[in-house]
C-alpha cells in the first residue's frame, strides 16, 4: 500500500485525461487501487487456468477428434461425430438412465434424512456431540474402503444383508443376488450413496438451524402451532438457502458418482449398472477411445450445468415469491 | 620424431575422449535394461526372477544390469498406456498377449523380427498359438514368454456325488451331466463371465469362430450355425438352472474356485495358476483336470499368457535383446516353470511334467488351443460379444439374434481401423 501511495505522490502533475478535467488524478489512483484485488486473485486464477480451464479446453478439443494418445501423433478431426454417436449408443442411454435413477433415489433421501437427523441432534439431548460425530463419520471415510465394504455386505451367499433378510428376519427364503441384477444392484449402490451422504447434509442443516431465531418458533408455539406446522411454516422457510445449496451440490454429486459403482459392480453385469462416468472411463481408459470418452464427459457437464441453472432459477423464484 | 609422437598421442586421446562423449554416459559402467512386469509382489515368480534369473543373467553379462519393476497386474495396462502417452516406457515389458497388437498399433513397439537377427530361430522353438499373439500386420512385435490355457477342472468328490463315472468329455456329456444334476443345488458348469476368454473355447470347440481368418469381420463366423450352437448349449444350461448367475459377469456370487472346492459347481474351465490357490485356500481338496469338452470342432481351448516386447524408446536395444534371449533360454524357462509359470518352448514338453505333474494336461490342451484374435480393438470387440451373449443368457434375445447383433457391431468396430 505504501509503495502505491508514494508512487502516486512522487509522480509529476498528471496530464489531464481527456474529458476528465480535475477528476483525473483521483481516477488514476482509483484505477491503481482497483488493480490490487486482481493481483491477489492472480495466483488462484493461474492455478484455475492451469488445472481446470486448460484441461477442459483440451478435453473439448479431444472430443472433436478420433484421438491418438501418443505425444506428437496425428489425430483425425471428426467434428461432432462423437456426440452423435452417443445419441445412438444404447449403452450411453442406459448409463444416462442409471445416472438419473441414482440421482433421483439418493438426493431426496439424503435431504430428508439429513434434515431429520439435524432436527433431532439440534435438541438438547445427551451425547449430542457424539451422535453428530458418528453421523458425520461416513462422510470422511474413504469411498474406496466403504465401496468394497458394501460390496461384501451385498455378496449373495455370505453377505450380511442376505443373512439378515433370510436367516434372521425371514423376509424371504431365497438369497437375493444383489449385485448380479440391474435394479437390485442399483439398490445396493444407492444405499451406499445415501448412507455416506446423510452426514454431510446433516452438518449443513445443523449449521443453518442455529440461525433460526428462537423467538419465531416460540411465537408460533404460543400461537398453538403444532411441531409439524412449526417446522414447515417457520423453520423450513428460514432454511431455504441451505436447502438450495445442499440440493444443488447433491445433484451435481449424484451425476458424478463413480467410485462406488466402479468398485461394487464395475458397471456390470453386462453394462446394466453403468453410469455416465464409469462408461466414460471405460471408453477412454479401457478402449483408448479418448474422443468418445471426452464427448461423454462434455454431455455430462452440459446436463449438470443445465440442471444447476434450472435449480438456481427455481430457488430464486421461490425466494422472491 | 618426438613431436610426431606427442601429436599422435594427443590425437589418440582426443579420439578416445570423443568416442566416450558421443556414446551414452552410462557406457563407462554397465548399461541398464528396465523391465516392467505384473508378477505378484509377494509371489514366488517374482522371487525367482529377482533372486535367480536376473542374477544368473547379470553374471553371464557383466556389462548389463537388469532393473525389474513390478506393478499390480490389474494396474499394469493403465501404467503402460500412461507411460506410452508420456513417452516414458521401459526397455522391456512383459505384456499380456492381448495387449501386443494394441501397443503395436500405437507405434510404441520395436518389431522384434527385424531387430533380433536370430528371431526366426527363437520363434521356431515356441508354441505356434502363443507366437501368433505377437503378430500385427505381418510383423512380429514380441516373443512368447509364458503360456497357459484353460482345461476342465472338477473334484472327484463332486463327480461321485453327481453319480457320474467320468468328467464330461463332449458337449453331449455336458448336457447329460446337467440332466442328471437337474433339481439338485449343484450346477453342472460355472464360469465368471462372457468374455472371449470364457466363450471362445465353446465357440471354437463347436466349430465356430469369432472372426474370419483375415481378422476383418465377424459376420458369417460369429453368427454361423456352429457358433450359435455353442451359445445355445450355454443358454440351455442356464435355462435348466445349471449355469450360475456369475456367468453374467456380475460381482457378489460364489467364485468358481470356491464353488468347485465346496461342491457347489461340478466343473469349470481354469488355468494352472489355480493349483496354488486351491492348495492355499482349500487345503485337502483334490482338484482333477480333463480336456475342454469336445464339440463338432474338437476340443479347442483358449491361449493365455504373456509376451515379451521391446519398446521403441529402449535406450540400449542390443542389451534388451540379450535379456530377451536369456528369458527364452531353457535355463530361465525351466527356473520359472518351477514356480508355476508355464514355458513357451514346445520341446520342453516332456521335462515339464517332472517339474509339476499338472503341466501335462496343459501341454496336451495347448496343441489345439488358439489365441484370441490379435487385433488392436480386441477389448472393444470382447465387450460387444460379452454384452450380446449376456442378453441371450438372460433370455431377452435368441442366441442366433444375439450373435447376429454382436457380429454386426463388431464388423463396424473392425471397419473403423
Amino acid at each position: 500500500m505504501s509503495v502505491l501511495a508514494s508512487e502516486a505522490t512522487a509522480r509529476p502533475a498528471p496530464v489531464p485525461v481527456r474529458g476528465s478535467g480535475p477528476r483525473g488524478p483521483r481516477l488514476s489512483t482509483r484505477l491503481r487501487a482497483a488493480r490490487v484485488p486482481y493481483l491477489f486473485l492472480l495466483p488462484g486464477f493461474a492455478v484455475f487456468v492451469l488445472v481446470m480451464a486448460y484441461p477442459m479446453a483440451q478435453a473439448f478439443r479431444i472430443s472433436l477428434h478420433e484421438w491418438n494418445i501418443l505425444p506428437g501423433a496425428e489425430s483425425t478431426f471428426v467434428g461432432i461425430a462423437n456426440y452423435l454417436r452417443a445419441l445412438e449408443d444404447p449403452v450411453f442411454w442406459k448409463a444416462l438412465v442409471n445416472t438419473g435413477v441414482y440421482m433421483l433415489a439418493t438426493v431426496p433421501a439424503q435431504l430428508a434424512l439429513g434434515m431429520l437427523v439435524a432436527l433431532l441432534l439440534n435438541r438438547a439431548i445427551k451425547g449430542r456431540t457424539w451422535f453428530r460425530a458418528l453421523y458425520y463419520l461416513p462422510v470422511v471415510t474413504s469411498w474406496v474402503v466403504v465401496s468394497l465394504l458394501f460390496r461384501y455386505l451385498f455378496v449373495t451367499d455370505a453377505g450380511l444383508v442376505n443373512y439378515v433378510l433370510v436367516d434372521i428376519l425371514h423376509v424371504t427364503d431365497t438369497r437375493i443376488a444383489w449385485l448380479q441384477n440391474r435394479w437390485t444392484a442399483m439398490v445396493a449402490i444407492c444405499a451406499l450413496g445415501i448412507w455416506k451422504g446423510v452426514g454431510w447434509s446433516m452438518i449443513i442443516f445443523l449449521a443453518a438451524l442455529q440461525n433460526v431465531p428462537k423467538e419465531l418458533t416460540e411465537a408460533a408455539e404460543l400461537d398453538g402451532a403444532s411441531p409439524t406446522r412449526r417446522f414447515f411454516s417457520v423453520v423450513l422457510p428460514m432454511l431455504r438457502a441451505a436447502v438450495a445449496f445442499v440440493t444443488i451440490m447433491l445433484v451435481i454429486g449424484g451425476f458424478n458418482a463413480f467410485t462406488s459403482i466402479y468398485l461394487m459392480t464395475g458397471g456390470g453385469p453386462g453394462n446394466d449398472t453403468q453410469v455416465l462416468l464409469t462408461y466414460m472411463y471405460e471408453q477412454a481408459f479401457d478402449f483408448l477411445d479418448f474422443g468418445y470418452g471426452s464427448s461423454i464427459a462434455y454431455i455430462l457437464t452440459l446436463i449438470v450445468f443445465a440442471l444447476s441453472v434450472v435449480q438456481f432459477r427455481v430457488f430464486r423464484y421461490s425466494e422472491e415469491d | 620424431m618426438t613431436g610426431t609422437k606427442v601429436l599422435a598421442m594427443l590425437a589418440a586421446t582426443a579420439l578416445a575422449t570423443a568416442g566416450c562423449s558421443s556414446a551414452d554416459p552410462a557406457s563407462s559402467g554397465p548399461v541398464t535394461v528396465t523391465y516392467w512386469h505384473g508378477y505378484n509382489e509377494t509371489g514366488e515368480e517374482l522371487q525367482t526372477l529377482r533372486d535367480v534369473v536376473i542374477p544368473a543373467f547379470e553374471k553371464a553379462h557383466p556389462n548389463i544390469k537388469v532393473k525389474q519393476v513390478p506393478f499390480p497386474d490389474e494396474a499394469l495396462r493403465q501404467k503402460v498406456l500412461g507411460a506410452a502417452a508420456g513417452g516414458e516406457l521401459p526397455c522391456l515389458l512383459r505384456s499380456d498377449i492381448v495387449w501386443v497388437p494394441e501397443l503395436a498399433k500405437l507405434g510404441v513397439l520395436e518389431p522384434l523380427d527385424a531387430k533380433l537377427k536370430d528371431f526366426d530361430a527363437l520363434a521356431k522353438r515356441t508354441f505356434p498359438g502363443p507366437l501368433e499373439t505377437n503378430k500385427y500386420r505381418d510383423k512380429y512385435y514380441g516373443l512368447p514368454l509364458d503360456t497357459n490355457t484353460r482345461v476342465l477342472m472338477y473334484t472327484p468328490a463332486a463327480l461321485k456325488a453327481a453319480g457320474l463315472e467320468k468328467a464330461p468329455e463332449t458337449f453331449e456329456d455336458v448336457r447329460a451331466a446337467a440332466a442328471k444334476l437337474k433339481g439338485s443345488p449343484v450346477k453342472a458348469f460355472a464360469d465368471g463371465g462372457t468374455d472371449g476368454w470364457n466363450l471362445l473355447p465353446w465357440i471354437w470347440s463347436a466349430g465356430g469362430n469369432l472372426l474370419n481368418p483375415e481378422l476383418t469381420k465377424a459376420s458369417g463366423h460369429l453368427d454361423s450355425p456352429a457358433s450359435v450352437a455353442a451359445v445355445q448349449l450355454l443358454v440351455d444350461l442356464r435355462n435348466e438352472g445349471q449355469l450360475p448367475d456369475i456367468m453374467l459377469g456380475g460381482t457378489g456370487g460364489t467364485p468358481t474356485d470356491e464353488g468347485i472346492a465346496k461342491g457347489e459347481y461340478l466343473s469349470t474351465l481354469d488355468g494352472p495358476w489355480t493349483f496354488p490357490i486351491y492348495e492355499k485356500q482349500f487345503p485337502g481338496v483334490t482338484v482333477a483336470t480333463s480336456k475342454m469338452p469336445a464339440g463338432p470342432g474338437g476340443s479347442v481351448s483358449v491361449v493365455g499368457g504373456e509376451d515379451i516386447v521391446m519398446t521403441k524408446s529402449c535406450p540400449d536395444k542390443e542389451a534388451g535383446g540379450e535379456f530377451i534371449r536369456y528369458l527364452l533360454s531353457d535355463e530361465a524357462q525351466l527356473e520359472m516353470a518351477k514356480v508355476g509359470q508355464m514355458p513357451v518352448l514346445a520341446d520342453l514338453g516332456a521335462r515339464l511334467t517332472s517339474i509339476k505333474p499338472y503341466y501335462g494336461i496343459f501341454v496336451e490342451q495347448l496343441k489345439t488351443a488358439r489365441p484370441r484374435p490379435p487385433v488392436p480393438q480386441y477389448k472393444k470387440i470382447e465387450s460387444l460379444l460379452s454384452q450380446h451373449v449376456s442378453e441371450a443368457l438372460k433370455g431377452t434375445v435368441s442366441p442366433k439374434q444375439a450373435l447376429t447383433d454382436a457380429a454386426r457391431a463388431i464388423d463396424a468396430v473392425l471397419a473403423q481401423d
